[in-house]
């Protein structure tokens, strides 16, 4: 089901948190809400969850008032709420509200629990989850639903580092068999980049671009998203210029800078080089450790990597 | 010593033959107190929910208002309820000094903060995100404040209990207000006072043990509702 912000402005007494002209997640597509905290993320999906009401504008899914279309949603929360109660009682509740019959609740619980790892916890109360279960049995209830919409708010918080990246990998395959359309929070951009075909990129409440995640990580539209999507920004004699993440390389390329190399940390699998280029600091990952500090050492970047900016876009 | 050995006897033979006036003054008992305490339910839980869930600008002020009335003494209710319901009183006509229904009135006082207090405490003691969790899974309002109610009930039965408990064992207000009619507004504390001022101690003794077996009656049925680990 499509999901379509209209006119809306969003505020919390005198502060507008959202302010957004006209938004569309297309059906089928895995959508990432990428921006810093507090840039209104959240409260989108809570607005898209009926659980807060714009103060101006619209909010439709399926083309209906997302008040109207609250059973066509599947909402996992950062933090994993449960009622009191084993994990199977709670999954079952989530279905039972839904008014799905026995049989059928049975059927999608287990195939849910089993896809999200928490098969072998459901007769275990709910409070006693680790942080990393009670993330995945949050995951499971909402994936359960089978919603037409589905709404998961930084789904890899709580895990420790190896319980995070195996979800990630296991997360693009969970959405594909379980989720249709489905919009993903989060604040992480390699996240954004494995979970999601399209990307809308929120600063200050404002979306500041949105679009298939090759076309926003591309052309991103001012020297601020860029930052936030991870680009270095450089000024030079041809203006502000953001070189795209991983891009620059050592050896000359289509725009090329020079590095005074200050430090070398040694990372194991790779060497980072921090240093200045035209009195801006910059810290530049590589393969092999060359040089040593006082070098200067020249780094180039593809043209197809690199943004130019005009002085006046930086906000 | 003996005396009080001799009452205890005398009250176990009391309660055994089934005395008419000690059973009939613990029914009044059972009737003015549970009914106070259901009325104070009735208008503390959702006042009690509202003040745990909401936020407004008075709030705060509110929840010290009900908190200083949790420790309010039974016999300034009593005054204050007498003072209504008084012949001269504002609501004099109404004619209800000295019935049971003044009784009620005055319990309702008592246990009503009590119960608004420990209902706010522990709808504030849930999960922040649970009531939207319950919305977003399709929960209704009434579905929702049962399910609400239902991880809240420790709270809301030590709400119970604490609301019963104050009434049940208050004499002050039940006086003032009930005047203490014998097979009228006599209920087991003002039983209690009467007897003991007689020197009736036996009875004092009979009618003392019967409340205290009542009180505990209902609270461990309570307590044992409470502690049950729900599916």
């Amino acid at each position: 089901m499509d999901a379509r912000l209209e006119e809306l402005s969003f505020a919390y007494g005198e502060r507008t948190v959202l302010d957004v002209p006209s938004l569309d997640f297309a059906l089928g597509r895995v959508t990432a809400l990428l921006g810093p905290n507090g840039s209104g993320k959240s409260t989108l999906l809570r607005l898209l969850a009926a659980l807060e009401q714009p103060q101006a504008g619209r909010v439709l899914i399926g083309g209906e008032d997302a008040r109207m279309a609250r059973s066509s949603v599947a909402y996992a929360f950062q933090e994993a709420v449960f009622v009191s109660g084993s994990l199977r009682a709670n999954l079952d509740l989530a279905l039972r509200l839904r008014g799905l019959a026995a049989p059928e609740r049975e059927s999608r619980l287990a195939e849910a629990a089993e896809a999200c790892g928490v098969a072998e916890l459901l007769e275990r109360p709910a409070s006693r989850l680790s942080g990393g279960e009670a993330q995945r049995a949050n995951l499971a209830r909402t994936l359960a639903l089978r919603a037409p919409l589905t709404l998961l708010d930084e789904p890899l918080a709580g895990f420790d580092e190896p319980g995070r990246q195996t979800l990630l990998e296991e997360l693009p395959a969970l959405l594909r068999r379980f989720a249709t359309t489905t919009i993903v929070v989060t604040h992480d951009r390699d996240e954004a980049l494995r979970l999601a075909d399209d990307v809308v990129v929120l600063r200050a409440g404002r979306v500041s671009a949105a679009g298939s995640k090759r076309a926003v990580f591309a052309a991103p539209p001012d020297p601020d998203t860029a930052a936030f999507l991870g680009y270095t920004l450089l000024r030079t004699d041809l203006g502000l210029v953001g070189v795209a993440p991983g891009a620059l390389r050592p050896g000359p390329g289509d725009f090329t800078v020079e590095l005074c190399v200050e430090e070398v940390i040694d990372l194991v699998t790779k060497v980072e080089l921090v240093g200045t280029v035209a009195g801006q600091r910059l810290a530049v990952s590589v393969d092999r450790s060359l040089p040593a500090p006082g070098d200067r050492v020249t780094l180039g970047a593809p043209a197809s990597a690199t943004v130019q900016f005009s002085t006046r876009s930086r906000r | 010593m003996s005396e009080l050995w001799d009452g205890l006897r005398e009250a176990l033979r009391l309660i055994a033959t089934g005395d008419r006036e000690l059973f009939a003054i613990a029914g009044r008992t059972l009737l003015v107190s549970g009914t106070a305490t259901a009325l104070a339910m009735f208008v503390g839980v959702p006042l009690g929910y509202l003040l745990g869930r909401a936020r407004f600008p008075a709030r705060t002020l509110i929840l010290a208002t009900v908190s200083t009335g949790m420790g309010m003494p039974p016999v300034v209710a009593g005054l204050v309820i007498w003072l209504l319901l008084v012949r001269s009183g504002p609501f004099g006509g109404l004619e209800l000094i000295y019935t049971k229904q003044a009784m009620i009135i005055a319990q309702f006082v008592i246990a009503t903060p009590l119960v608004i207090a420990f209902t706010a405490a522990s709808i504030q003691a849930l999960p922040p995100r649970l009531p939207d969790l319950l919305r977003v899974l399709g929960a209704g309002r009434l579905r929702t404040l049962w399910l609400l109610s239902r991880e809240a009930h420790l709270g809301l039965l030590a709400a119970v209990m604490a609301g019963f408990g104050a009434v049940v064992s208050e004499v002050g207000a039940s006086l003032a207000v009930g005047g203490n009619l014998a097979g009228d507004t006599r209920v087991l504390t003002t039983a209690i006072v009467t007897e003991t001022s007689r020197a009736d101690t036996e009875r004092a003794i009979a009618y003392g043990l019967v409340l205290l077996a009542m009180a505990f009656a209902i609270v461990a049925v309570l307590t044992v509702v409470q502690q049950r680990q729900p599916r």
